[in-house]
């Protein structure tokens, strides 16, 4: 109830459900909603729950780049058609550089603000996931390929199935600055691999 | 960084060469999926070719798809290869590991004999039987030593030491002045004389005896 009451608050409330299953917020139909706000607070606030929304969304569906060039894959969520708005590019953009701030987001560099990777789980989490992952089938002291990882039989069931590489990559990172794995380095995704050590433990 | 460095010594070649088997068999895994999907499509291709009476085409697709299944068993069968070849190095690893483990054990276990020689462990060995002898011998002289009388005198001590520690245990009695204390004795005995009446002769003598005892204490206080 009390969890209720507070989403109210917020404007997080639910709406109807979509398909997939996921439930907007009733803040996802009030109009002023897809207008940057002027005001500093309230722009804030706008971000804040813009911010919470894609998050939400993008775990959802369990997405993880977020592609202002794809209308296909963000249609439902940017573009309302219930009460007829939409969200422009350049309000996404801005959106995403305040999660940016937060580190719930991150712009790809070669994209100039069209690609960003949504961490609505971090790489620290994910590094925990699939160490313990590792630890729990034995796979210390072995070698595997960031596809059996992310697209392996052995991963089918895990959390971190279908992860995005570069999620992969920031995680293996982690991984590796722990001292805890080493990655071999490869021309692609495909060719790139990661030898698991007994301190993964 | 660091982190680099230690990065370059942990991964040997071997690790490459499983690496790059695995990476083979991820390729492999990759165009089985794509035939999977291609044999799916020319499955229902030649469904859809026979529902309009083209059984012609409809063949050619069969045609197709029975290739293509040749050609997914052919991949299953290297994918199986790899994968025994990987697994066959690992546990040559593993083998390795287990062999210089052995071997490590094996060499502590020589150094640990060579500090301590066959002799040197016999001539041990008799020096701790002479000792435990000796020391035998001397619990026997001892215990011979202690007669029959120094044992009595023992057990008293002990006795004692038992009736010192209960004493000390027993709370403080309440000190009551000689007055009262007769008038309770008079009461007890007064009880106890009407349940049972063979008994103030002894409370008597009892008061007689602590009016004694008072007298005497007061005798050696002047």
């Amino acid at each position: 109830m009390s969890q209720a009451a507070s989403n109210a608050a917020l404007g997080l409330s639910q709406s109807p459900a979509l398909a997939s299953g996921f439930q907007f917020p009733s803040i996802h139909n009030f109009p002023p909603f897809y207008t940057l706000q002027p005001t500093a607070s309230t722009w804030n606030n706008q971000a804040d729950l813009w911010g919470t929304i894609i998050m939400r969304y993008y775990r959802h569906h369990r997405l993880y780049q977020l592609d202002l060039d794809d209308s296909l894959t963000n249609e439902q969520l940017f573009n309302n058609q219930r009460i007829n708005r939409k969200l422009k590019p350049e309000a996404i953009q801005a959106i995403v550089d305040e999660m940016v701030k937060k580190g719930d987001a991150e712009w790809d560099a070669t994209s100039q603000k069209r690609r960003a990777i949504i961490y609505w789980r971090k790489p620290e989490d994910w590094a925990a996931m699939i160490s313990s992952w590792v630890f729990e089938s034995g796979l210390n002291n072995s070698i595997l390929t960031y596809y059996e990882i992310a697209h392996g039989e052995n991963s089918e069931d895990q959390e971190f199935y279908n992860i995005h590489a570069t999620v992969l990559q920031k995680t293996m990172d982690v991984l590796v600055k722990r001292g805890v794995a080493a990655t071999f380095q490869g021309a692609n995704f495909e060719e790139m691999g990661v030898k698991f050590f007994n301190a993964g433990a | 960084m660091g982190s680099s460095a230690s990065k370059g010594a942990k991964i040997t070649a071997h690790d490459r060469a499983i690496l790059d088997l695995k990476v083979q068999r991820d390729k492999l895994k990759q165009y089985n999926k794509r035939l999977d999907t291609v044999i799916v499509k020319e499955h229902t291709l030649a469904k859809a070719h026979l529902a309009k009476g083209e059984k012609k085409r409809a063949l050619l697709a069969l045609r197709r798809k029975k290739f293509q299944e040749g050609l997914l068993e052919k991949t299953l069968l290297q994918m199986t290869n790899l994968d025994e070849l990987t697994f066959s190095i690992e546990q040559a690893l593993v083998e390795k590991q287990v062999f210089e483990g052995l071997a490590a054990g094996n060499q502590v276990l020589k150094e640990l004999h060579k500090e301590m020689s066959l002799s040197d462990v016999e001539k041990l060995m008799d020096e701790t039987a002479e000792s435990i002898a000796y020391q035998n011998e001397i619990d026997e002289i001892l215990s011979m030593r202690l007669s029959v009388a120094e044992e009595e005198d023992i057990e008293r001590e002990l006795d004692e030491l038992a009736a010192e520690k209960t004493r000390t245990m027993l709370p403080d009695v309440p000190q009551a002045s000689d007055q009262e204390r007769n008038a309770a004795i008079l009461e007890a005995a007064r009880d106890q004389e009407q349940g049972d009446q063979g008994a103030p002769e002894n409370v008597v003598s009892k008061k007689t005896h602590i009016g004694n005892q008072r007298m005497r204490n007061e005798a050696m206080l002047a």
